[in-house]
């Protein structure tokens, strides 16, 4: 089913999903972007890649707006709040910040919150993604 | 670090394989990254790609990686980034995260390294650029 992406409004939700950053998820990432650096705490204890966190938190807005091949992202800010241990879990919020239209390319500008279960914010970031206006 | 410090470059090759794997762990299946046939000719800005390309999220994360070798878990609990995908990167191409020290602000003891950071390819063309900053020093330490 297509979205009506010219409905989407600033400050509507766009996902809220749990996110466990388990050792499979986050090694998972770390092959797959060929990231060596495996962070630890001064303690030794393992920690997360904050670019893991960033991107599966845009997973879960990849897969509620349904976006449309040919969607190009033209832009990323992140802002990491803490350092987190594998297996974290954390609640990951989007919601539509700006949505407009510039030629053939509809701007779509999400945040992104990414909180653990005390509610603190340890990840925000906002994308800027393009989806092609024939399809959005 | 200090004004115009250069950050240890992180350079890689990007492959389809890798495409691939990045599409599975992130849950991005957008046939630009994945199908030959629908890439060809898809729009990027104001012009055509030639074939599949790499996530840019994929991209961006060699500039995370650098960070983390330049400022360790300061960059992971405190640190920001602002990026602009400037251009495509296609599997194949070589890719190097480059980054310097654009300012140093001190305030009641706490210390902020700001760094102009990006990708270029082998051919010097700039795929993403932006800017990090990293507390390396908070005011109570």
């Amino acid at each position: 089913m297509t979205m009506d992406y010219a409905q989407l409004q600033a400050g509507q939700r766009i996902s809220q999903e749990r996110l466990t950053l388990d050792a499979e998820a986050v090694g998972r990432y770390a092959e797959a972007v060929g990231d060596a650096s495996r962070p630890t705490a001064k303690d030794g204890t393992p920690l997360v890649n904050p670019m893991a966190v960033g991107a599966l938190a845009l997973s879960a807005v990849i897969n509620a707006l349904k976006i449309p091949g040919g969607t190009i992202h033209a832009g990323q800010e992140l802002d990491f709040g803490r350092a987190l241990p594998i297996g974290a879990e954390l609640t990951c919020t989007a919601t539509v910040a700006q949505n407009s239209v510039r030629r053939e390319w509809r701007f779509l500008v999400v945040s992104l919150t990414a909180a653990d279960d005390a509610g603190n914010a340890v990840m925000q970031g906002k994308s800027t993604i393009m989806l092609p206006t024939q399809t959005s | 670090m200090e004004q115009g410090d250069e950050l240890p470059t992180i350079q890689k090759t990007i492959t389809q394989a890798q495409v691939e794997l990045y599409a599975h762990a992130a849950g991005d299946f957008n046939p630009i990254h994945l199908d030959a046939e629908f890439a060809a000719g898809a729009r990027f800005g104001g012009g055509k790609l030639d074939g599949t390309i790499a996530h840019g999220m994929m991209i961006l994360a060699s500039i995370s990686e650098m960070l983390t070798y330049a400022f360790g878990e300061r960059w992971l609990a405190g640190g920001r980034l602002k990026a602009r995908f400037r251009g495509p990167v296609y599997p194949g191409e070589t890719i190097t995260a480059f980054g310097s020290v654009k300012a140093v602000n001190e305030r009641d003891g706490a210390r902020e390294v700001v760094c102009a950071v990006g990708v270029r390819k082998r051919d010097g063309e700039v795929v993403i650029s932006g800017e990090a900053s990293v507390i390396t020093q908070t005011g109570s330490e």
